[in-house]
């Protein structure tokens, strides 16, 4: 990786700005608080898919593990128990393992927000009056309208994008034939893979790209990560939205079931230990916390980068910037 | 040989799902939940047909040591490009179906990449940028000076292009021969 520096997307870098200044305003008006969070932390949620970068704080011979914070998530919940509110934070996040690409940067922006007493439906509709704020005070994009979602239930997107009926997609047995019938390697691998291969190579290209964002919700229970699911006992109460077929960002009715959460909190650690991944220190105080109960809420994440290369009409990150490493 | 799908890259040469194929992009994608993905566009080489697909990252792919020989285009008929391996003199020909609206731009007697795997002639490597003399164009209209004005120009293929009013007959033009568009004066 080097470093590199250019003046050339100098206005682009000014849409970044617009736009952040932007989703603070949104937030101010609408009560959110803005939250700072540490850079390093001493530890970490084990999340089984996020590989991080880890480091060390040296004073003599005291010595101290540390992680840069993959997402706010541990923060921020810590302060909902508590009793902050509606709050949100917009800064750097870090994942190692993920190379630089086109829409992805291992040093990445997020916009994290929860707000209170809301389903992940309700807040779909907080999420499209930020994106309309934005769009209307940036002035920057006409050829999508940010008026209202096209909307598809994942069994919907399945069935129409990849010729998969809701049957097959909730019978991990049927899902498993079906994928194979369709070329899909099905060796050694699980139900949570597949679904997201068959859903970047079939669906993800169709949506965002008649005008109108696409929201995709109701996703499988085996993609639940940390959502409530729903009652009809397949399904989680989370969603994904899309611009151009671009992933942009998600959220979900946080699940507050202390005991659900604890369980697959070792589940995951498990998985990273068996995985050889970084066998960082867990956050102890983030169960106990949870313990007390987190308030009932929705969490969004948003990837800052990819909401401006929309906004600015790019595709790619690095045009965003006038720094870059890669 | 295999290797894992993360570390597929642009231009390389795969085995899929039976055919051979160039990567014409990749992307690392991180979905959130599971494995890590890696996007690619594959352009089949027989069929010149894009597929999107994404694997595993960590799922094995098969790579193939496709080579590029130095072959003259000679001829073309109705439906086909013919081209001589000046060496062996062996010729081999792709259908223009295949080939696609680059054969517009080959120009007889030019060299060429030709695409071989165990010794079978798979398709063309279209050139980056070809050199072709402007053989049929109008004058440009007085007094048209807005700049970046455009006006339609015949090259010695008989393909035409459009080029800046300013180029006239018997000047040399190059061209991107996949895009078709007008890249400079020669």
């Amino acid at each position: 990786m080097k470093i590199q520096t250019t003046i050339k997307n100098l206005n682009n870098y000014k849409i970044y700005l617009q736009v952040e200044k932007a989703v603070h305003e949104f937030m101010e008006k609408n009560n959110y608080l803005k939250i700072d969070i540490p850079v390093l932390s001493p530890a970490l949620i084990p999340e089984s898919y996020l590989d991080i970068f880890e480091t060390e704080f040296n004073y003599f011979d005291k010595k101290q593990k540390l992680y840069l914070t993959p997402s706010p998530e541990i923060f921020l919940k810590r302060l909902l128990v508590a009793g902050i509110g509606n709050c949100y934070y917009l800064g750097r996040a870090y994942r190692n393992s993920e190379p630089n690409s086109d829409w992805h940067n291992p040093e990445f922006t997020m916009l994290e927000f929860y707000k209170l007493g809301v389903n992940y439906l309700e807040m779909a509709e907080e999420v499209i009056k930020l994106l309309q704020f934005i769009n209307k005070k940036c002035h920057r994009n006409d050829t999508i309208l940010f008026d209202r979602w096209e909307e598809y239930s994942v069994a919907e997107a399945f069935e129409k994008f990849a010729g998969i009926t809701e049957e097959e997609l909730f019978n991990e047995k049927l899902f498993f034939k079906k994928a194979k019938e369709k070329g899909y390697n099905v060796n050694k691998t699980t139900y949570e893979d597949i679904f997201s291969q068959i859903l970047a190579t079939e669906v993800e290209l169709k949506l965002g790209v008649i005008g109108y964002p696409t929201l995709l919700y109701d996703y499988p229970k085996q993609m639940a990560s940390l959502s409530k699911l729903n009652n009809d006992g397949k399904t989680a109460q989370r969603c994904e939205f899309y611009i151009n077929g671009l992933e942009i960002g998600g959220f979900c009715t946080e699940l507050n079931d202390y005991k659900e959460q604890e369980k697959r909190f070792i589940s995951e650690s498990n998985k990273r230990k068996s995985n050889n991944m970084i066998n960082h220190t867990i956050d102890k105080g983030f169960i106990e916390a949870l313990k007390y109960g987190l308030p009932f809420c929705t969490g969004a994440g948003i990837g800052f980068e990819r909401l401006v290369m929309i906004m600015a009409n790019v595709t790619s990150i690095d045009k965003l910037k006038l720094i870059n490493i890669s | 040989m295999r290797i894992s799908a993360g570390n597929l890259k642009k231009s390389d040469f795969v085995n899929f799902q039976g055919g051979i194929c160039q990567v014409m992009k990749a992307d690392f994608y991180s979905p959130g939940k599971g494995s890590a993905l890696m996007k690619a566009r594959l352009k089949n080489l027989i069929t010149a047909k894009n597929v999107e697909y994404a694997f595993k990252s960590n799922e094995q792919v098969e790579t193939l040591d496709v080579v590029s020989v130095d072959m003259q285009y000679i001829y073309k008929d109705q439906e086909n490009l013919y081209f001589m391996d000046e060496r062996t003199f062996n010729q081999v020909s792709f259908p223009i179906s295949v080939v696609g609206e680059v054969s517009r731009f080959f120009k007889e007697g030019e060299k060429m990449f030709v695409y071989m795997f165990d010794d079978k002639p798979l398709t063309i490597r279209p050139p980056m940028s070809v050199r072709l003399k402007i053989t049929g164009a109008d004058d440009a209209a007085k007094g048209d000076t807005v700049s970046g004005a455009k006006k339609p120009v015949t090259v010695e293929t008989g393909a035409t292009v459009m080029a800046p009013i300013f180029v006239k007959v018997g000047e040399t033009i190059s061209i991107n021969p996949e895009t078709g568009e007008y890249t400079g004066r020669v």
